[in-house]
Formats: C-alpha cells, structure tokens, sequence
C-alpha cells in the first residue's frame, strides 16, 4: 500500500506535539482523540466497510473499560486486563451479533440502540460492582512487569503506538479476503453471496472485530485515564462515535482517524461560543453530510481533482 | 388499576401521536425521523411562549404553534430531506439526529433548562365512574388521537393525494414512470406532519428534557411488521386496547415486484407497472 506523503508528515508532526506543548490539558485532549480514532477505526470494520449500522459501539468501549477497572482494581495484574477486556467484549459481540446482524437499515439501528441502553442501565444500576453513576477512580495504570508509562507524554506515545497497530491490522484486514468480503457484503448482499461470500460470517466477524478493536481501546482508556463513568459510554457516545466516522469518511482509514481527532478537538475549542456551540456542531456536521459525501477525507481528493480540472 | 389503565391510556395516546407522525413520515418518505422528541418538544415551547408569556387565546396560540411547526417542517425538508434523496438510509437517520441536538440546543438557549407547564385548553370538573378519575385534559387527548388517526387514515388510503403519496415513497422510478409529479407530491408532506406535531407537543407540559425520549419509544412503538399499517402503530402503543376491531387491515395489494399500492387506488399504476414487475421477477431481484 502506497503511503500517502500528506499523511506521514501530518502523522510525524502530531508525534512532535509533546516537545511544544507541556499543557497537561491539551496532552490529554489528544490521548481521547487516539483512543476514540481506534473505536472509529473498529466501527469502520461493521459500518464503513461491512455497511451495518453500529450504535452499540460505545457500550463496547464501556464494556472493555470497566472490565479493565473493575479486574484491576480488584488486584488482578494488568497484563492480564486487556485478554478479559477482549474476552467479554467478543461474548457480547456475539449475543449482540448472532440474533441481530440479519436485520437490516433501521431495525438494526434499534437493535443496537437497545443494546447500548442495556449495558448503561447495567452500569449505572450495578452499583456494588461498577460504581453507579458516580463511576470509578483510582484505576491502576498500565504496569507490564513493573513497568509502565508514567505521565501523560508518556501515555501520549503508548497510545499512539496503539494506533499505529490498529491501522496497521486495519490495512491488512482490508486487502485481505475478508476486507474484500465485507466491501463486497455492503455493495451487494445477493451479489457478495452469488460470489460465494458467507455474508452472516462476514457481518458477524466486522461487528466482533470491531468489538475487540472498542475493548482495547477501553481497556487503555481505563488504565490511562483512570476514572470511568456511564457518561462516557452513553446512547450519545454512539452517535457521537457515528459522526466521526461519517464526518472523517466511512470506509477510510485515514477518514476515521481524521474524524475522530477533529470532533474530539473541536467542541473544546468552540467553548468560546458558549451555549451555540452544541447548535453550531449539529449544523456543521449536517452540513458535512450534505455538502462532502465522502467525508473530511474525501475533500483534500475531490479539490485536487478539481484543482486538476480548472488547469 | 382501572386509574392505572387510563392514565396509561392517556400517555400511550400521547406516544400514539408522536408514533403517527413518524408513520406519517416514513408512509411517505421511508425516512425514520430521530428528531420527532425534539420537534414535539419545540411544538409545545412555541404554545407555551404564545398561551402563556404573551397570553394569547389558546386557539391562537395554536394556530401560531401550527403555522410555526410548518415553517419549521419546510426548513427541516429543504435542510434534510432535500439534499440527502437516494443516500444511504443511515446517513438521513444521522443528519436526523444531528438536527435534534441542533434543536434540542436552540430551545435550551431560546427557553432556558428549566420545565414549564402550558394549560389544558379544555376547563371542566373530571369525570368520576367506578372509583376511576377521567380529567377532561385525558379525554381531550382521546379526542385528538381519535381525530387526527381517522383524518390520516383517510388521508393516506382513501384520497388521491395520499395514494400517490405513498406511490412515491414505495418506489419513487415507478411512480416517475407512471406519471406522478414526483416533487410536487412529496413537497407538501413534512408541512402535514409538522401541522399535525404540535398536537402532541401541546399535551405534553413542556420539559426539554423530554427531548429524544418521546421519539424513541415512538420508533419502538412502530417498530413492527406493520410499519406501513395506519393502526400498526397504535395497536402497539395503546396496549390495553382491544381496538382490534377499531378498522379493518389496509389491504394492501402484494405484487410479485417491487410496487404495493392500495387497492382503491385510482391513478392505475399496477396497469403500468407491469411490465416493469415482470423485468425484476425475471432478473430474480426484488
């Protein structure tokens, strides 16, 4: 694959970002921005590519976060969070997935729906495990045999060498027979299955795939941000989550993580606006949808192509 | 339980409502509206502000309210429905939901977070039988859901304009092809449904919060085989009613292809689209 040279030295420039600033804030602000680029990235898998609606995506995230908090506050050495995280989150996939996945459009948005309100009333009224609506603190960090990042920077660069793994599989699910299977599923179903496309399987394994890629990303939320609560997870969270991947550009590896950084970063620096800021962010994002179909992704192509055209 | 009963009755009429206006919706357009809590909610904010802070005569005040939500429709389609004609179903539901918090936030800023309360339009002491309490506000709703579920029955399968409606939203090429002025059928639809919102805003006492609650459950209320059925929705909200007899099933006529239409239908589509149906069956595509 062909990398595109826009691309590394955006993603160079953003690896350069700690030696400017020593804003604890903004460190943070783009830790979120990483760990929702590798939820976004997991959704592409079952919306992007696969084309099923995924609301459920946060109560995935929510699911690997608080099996992380809940394992390692309970003394359970942190190696051993992410392979639990990645366990519950495979089983729900699957009780989500295996009745679920043969509905289609707007039932399957319901379903998901419902099943991201399921596991939020859980959180929040499982009170002696999860800790209600007041959530979790003191979450242990990320420790591997006594070693772990210490401070945000640090956390900054285990996260973004997560990401670069995340992409990294993504690129390689995608050219692979499966890739090829799930972009086949959503162009045609009738079609993907005259060509001997298992499309049950192929739906299924996008949605797991895209689970496990939410409960790693949760797991490292848990363990780097160290405070969990419901409100991170909500039926908002998801369309939140959906927005960015549509923002961004469905389909587009670069497009999720574009989209993911861009929303995390923006409602933060629209604060001056105060209240408008909410309203501003529903227009924009409509007008993203109805103006650029391809997303954020698709605009730096369509204007060369039409830079191109006026030559 | 027989209190518990009405008031649920009364609530689930409430819900029926908003349950119709998203059948409406979808009945023409095939889009499912996620923004239908936050429009019900705006509808019963523009009431409160005409009937209670400029004190105007209710039936003004819902005039205005009408008149308002109607404007609101027609800027909704144009920002909407328009632009967004043959995408992916997904991507509507979401401009939908982006359009609520737009919504939800313009109210927040217009009418603050704090709940308010508009009066029942009807005064009167409440009906007593059998140790149950009726207010006249609950038989009120009754009255309207009644009202307003014949009228769009009627509309929709028994007038012209409601057949070719749901003509262009089954299948928007055949209806083209048999000669229905497309745009102009689909124009006026929202400008019917935002009319008809208020309704159920008014019944509400205005909270904002109240925003996306409402219209979800109004999806699930609908969320049935009988989607396109006028008492689908109702049968479903209203669960405590026997109102099986309430009217017969729509009928609807079942071709082998792709197009379903009313079997009072006037404008002979079936005759057109025949062939039409039979090139699908061929290529085994439905």
């Amino acid at each position: 694959m062909k990398i595109s040279p826009y691309l590394a030295t955006a993603a160079l420039a953003t690896l350069t970002i700690p030696v400017f600033t020593r804003d604890g804030y903004v460190i943070q602000l783009l830790n979120i921005a990483i760990l929702n680029a590798i939820v976004v990235l997991g959704l592409n898998y079952a919306t992007g590519w696969t084309g099923q609606i995924n609301f459920g995506q946060a109560a995935f995230y929510g699911l690997g976060a608080y099996t992380t908090a809940i394992a390692t506050r309970e003394g359970i050495p942190w190696i051993a969070a992410p392979f639990l995280s990645v366990l519950i989150v495979v089983l729900a996939s699957l009780i989500l997935g295996l009745p679920t996945l043969r509905l289609r459009t707007h039932y399957l948005a319901m379903t998901t729906i419902g099943f991201g309100e399921i596991v939020r009333l859980i959180i929040v009224h499982w009170e002696p495990v999860t800790g209600g609506t007041s959530g979790l603190r003191a979450i242990p960090g990320i420790s591997v045999f006594g070693f772990g990042p210490q401070g945000q920077i640090q956390h900054f660069y285990l996260l973004a060498a997560a990401l670069a793994i995340a992409v990294i599989v993504a690129v390689r699910i995608r050219h692979s027979t499966l890739g090829r299977a799930m972009i086949a599923t959503k162009d045609s179903e009738i079609g993907a299955e005259q060509s001997g496309v298992d499309t049950v399987r192929t739906k299924l394994l996008a949605f797991m795939i895209g689970a496990v890629y939410a409960g790693l990303a949760g797991c490292l939320y848990a363990s780097s941000i160290r405070f969990v609560s419901p409100d991170s997870f909500s039926g908002t969270q998801a369309v939140l989550l959906m927005t960015m991947l549509i923002v961004g550009g469905m389909g587009s590896i670069a497009g999720c993580i574009v989209g993911a950084v861009t929303l995390t970063i923006l409602p933060e620096a629209l604060r001056f606006l105060g209240q408008w800021y909410l309203v501003l962010y529903g227009l924009g994002v409509i007008c993203i949808i109805v103006l650029a179909p391809g997303g954020l992704a698709s605009v730096a192509s369509v204007a060369r192509l039409r830079w191109a055209a006026q030559r | 339980m027989g209190q518990l009963i009405v008031n649920g009755l009364a609530l689930g009429s409430i819900y029926a409502l908003v349950a119709l206006g998203l059948l409406m919706i979808f009945n023409t357009v095939q889009i499912v509206n996620f923004a239908q809590g936050q429009l019900l909610m705006l509808g019963a904010f523009i009431g409160i502000s005409g009937a209670v802070t400029h004190e105007l005569p209710i039936a003004m005040a819902w005039a205005i309210t009408m008149a308002a939500m109607a404007l609101v429709g027609i800027v909704f389609m144009v920002l909407v429905y328009f632009p967004l004609r043959g995408r992916p179903p997904f991507l509507v539901i979401l401009t939908t939901i982006a359009m609520g918090i737009v919504l939800e936030n313009l109210a927040l800023i217009i009418w603050g977070p704090l709940p308010v309360s508009l009066p029942s339009p009807v005064h009167g002491a409440p009906l007593r039988f059998a140790g149950v309490v009726v207010s006249m506000h609950q038989l009120f709703t009754f009255a309207t859901l009644a009202v307003i579920l014949i009228l769009q029955f009627i509309l929709l399968t028994r007038t012209r304009f409601g057949i070719l409606m749901q003509a262009t939203a089954q299948d928007l090429q055949t209806a083209r092809l048999v000669g229905i002025p497309v745009s102009r059928t689909i124009s006026p639809k929202p400008i019917v449904v935002r009319c008809r919102r208020i309704t159920g805003g008014a019944d509400f006492s205005g909270r904002t919060n109240y925003g996306r609650k409402p219209g979800l459950e109004g999806i699930c209320g609908q969320r049935d085989r009988r989607l396109r059925q006028s008492s689908g929705c109702s049968h479903r909200r209203l669960v405590f009613r026997p109102d099986r007899n309430l009217r017969r099933p729509l009928h609807l006529v079942e071709l082998p292809g792709c197009i379903r239409l009313h079997r009072h239908d006037r404008c002979s589509c079936r005759m057109a689209s025949w062939p039409l149906w039979r090139e699908k069956q061929r290529e085994g595509v439905s």
